[in-house]
């Protein structure tokens, strides 16, 4: 009989019929190639079921209906809508209307080239006209 | 005749677990793990309306096979960086504290370090006899290959493992 290295691990794993098993049990008895390899793998196919099962994250238990947006999409998807709202928002900052004109008697006063006096002396509001090189002549 | 699941909730609840198993012990890294079985229970979801009666592992377990390519397959297309930090990874994947998960996870490292460098089929056809426990029937089925391959690629894959782990 050849080496039958193949059926080496189907034997440990119980995948062989009654007569395969006979032929191959009867070369393991005098196949020190064979036997010595039946041990090697036995002890990785031991190592190998013993690694530790992990449990399902929690959030993959299913108990109702499931978060059916995979996980890193849905992390893309939060991302692209913070990009989608950055972009937005720059836009409208750069394309708002400018601001109406301002109302207000101080600001009308300044856009002439006056200026207001805080003075308590002058009352609240007073104009004070820039002539000039900026002095002011009251 | 084999009973299936009727809804692919129940799916979820009989199969999520193993299913989560064979995609770390795949992956290498629970936050793939965490995405495959997504991508698998989206398919079942789609796919359970048009399931003939026949082996449900063998069905299933192809299903998270695809994906599991498709997956490769997309990353090769565009490769993507990973991101830098394991511990960070892990904690996205799960609600667990870190240092539980890290000390699981770390327990069969070695093992599974050696896994991650096998060849794919070899690491799937050894990932579903000895962690999933299908059959070697079954793993044919999922993989859509003769029973003898199946043999030879556990066998293969074992004494891989063995001449990575001296």
């Amino acid at each position: 009989m050849k080496h039958p290295s193949a059926l080496i691990s189907a034997l440990l794993d119980g995948e062989l019929n009654a007569i395969e098993s006979a032929q191959l049990h009867g070369h393991l008895a005098s196949c020190g190639r064979c036997s010595a390899e039946l041990q090697d793998v036995q002890r990785v196919r031991a190592a190998i079921r013993s690694l530790p099962v992990l449990d399902l994250p929690p959030d993959l238990m299913f108990e109702g209906e499931p978060n059916v947006v995979p996980f890193r999409r849905r992390r893309y998807l939060i991302a692209s809508a913070a990009a989608v709202v950055a972009v937005i928002v720059t836009v409208a900052t750069l394309f708002a209307p400018e601001p109406p004109p301002s109302t207000s008697y101080d600001d009308l006063a300044r856009s002439l080239g006056a200026v207001v006096s805080r003075d308590p002396a002058f009352g609240p509001g007073k104009v004070l006209p820039v002539w000039g090189d900026g002095g002011v002549q009251q | 005749m084999e009973s299936i699941p009727l809804t692919w909730e129940e799916v979820a609840r009989v199969h999520g677990r193993k299913i989560y198993n064979f995609a770390y012990r795949l992956t290498g890294n629970p936050y793939d793990a965490h995405d495959l079985v997504q991508e698998v229970l989206l398919r079942v979801r789609k796919g359970l309306a048009e399931y003939q009666p026949g082996s449900f592992e063998g069905w299933l377990w192809r299903i998270t096979r695809n994906a599991f390519l498709d997956e490769v397959r997309r990353r090769n297309r565009r490769p993507t960086t990973p991101l830098p930090d394991e511990v960070d990874r892990w904690d996205l994947a799960s609600t667990e504290p870190v240092d539980v998960e890290y000390a699981r996870i770390t327990l069969g490292d070695d093992i599974q370090k050696a896994l991650l460098e096998l060849p794919f089929e070899f690491r799937e056809a050894v990932v579903l006899c000895d962690i999933v426990g299908l059959s070697y029937e079954e793993i044919a089925q999922a993989a859509a290959v003769p029973i003898g391959t199946v043999r030879s690629r556990i066998h293969r894959g074992r004494k891989m493992l063995r001449g990575i782990l001296e």
